[in-house]
């Protein structure tokens, strides 16, 4: 396959996930909005050290390592949101307005 | 048309369609299947591509941990019994907008570049990953454990209920 199918791809789940992020209210939707640009990028990393014959376990290791920081991001997040919604009663962005001056 | 592309073509269709169930359907249950169906594309993104331990790492993590771990996190904290709010128009045009400008700059920069053109195979089996990854980047390996430890007990820490005695609320 040559590259430019999968950088198209990544562009566009990227894009995506960029919607996703800026267009939902609930906490719980942009972390997987994020999820997805982060998905993007591991592609990108992958195809990019795959395809242009560098140095592919580079490329595997950088995934590797996204894989990690994105779930341990995830576990971080998903308890401030239970906490968040125990201290609010809301997990809505435009409702967590107490910080606000 | 070898099987890679075949794999890649339908495996892509599969990771874009979830992607868009993914941010654009009401119900959050629904997005967070579609998550797990985009990730199974990505795995099959990373199949086409040769690399197979990825490809199964994706699978573990996300579908099997990260959107298990959501549908706890929405059954403990969303107000499912609730009708949706309508959306704010605008604010779905603003986003559209930014995140088109965004993709096409994206794509911009990527297609100006001239990519060395290569047709060979490279090594990425999970044997030569691990070897590389145990003994290059043994670092950044050693310092993704300490994360993903710190992580876990940070999680606990603020997930865990505080029991009276005036403390926290």
């Amino acid at each position: 396959m040559n590259l430019h199918a999968y950088l198209i791809t990544s562009t566009l789940l990227f894009g995506i996930g960029l919607y996703g992020l800026l267009q939902r209210r609930s906490l719980v939707a942009m972390l997987i909005a994020l999820e997805l640009m982060l998905a993007a990028v591991s592609i990108n990393v992958v195809a990019l050290t795959t395809l242009t014959g560098h140095d592919a376990a580079i490329g595997q290791v950088v995934a590797l390592i996204l894989v990690g920081v994105a779930a341990s991001e995830t576990a971080v997040a998903l308890s401030l949101f239970v906490a968040i919604h125990r201290a609010s009663h809301s997990i809505d962005v435009e409702s967590l307005s107490e910080l606000k001056g | 048309m070898n099987w890679a592309g075949v794999v890649f073509g339908a495996s892509a269709a599969v990771a874009l369609l979830g992607a868009l169930g993914a941010v654009g359907l009401k119900s959050i249950f629904h997005n967070i299947l579609c998550f797990a169906l985009t990730m199974f594309g990505v795995a099959g993104v990373f199949l086409s591509l040769g690399s197979d331990f990825l490809a199964v790492v994706f699978v573990l993590v996300y579908v099997g941990a990260v959107a298990i771990a959501m549908v706890y996190a929405v059954m403990l904290s969303y107000p499912l019994d609730l009708p949706p709010q309508p959306r704010n128009r605008w604010k779905i045009a603003g986003a559209a907008l930014f995140a088109a400008v965004g993709a096409a700059a994206i794509w911009t920069v990527l297609r100006r570049v001239s990519w060395p053109p290569w047709e060979g195979r490279l090594d990425v089996s999970a044997a030569t990953t691990g070897t590389r990854f145990l003994r290059d980047y043994v670092l950044a390996f050693e310092l993704i454990s300490v994360l993903l430890v710190v992580a876990m007990m940070g999680a606990m820490m603020v997930a865990r209920r505080i029991r009276a005695s005036g403390e926290g609320r």
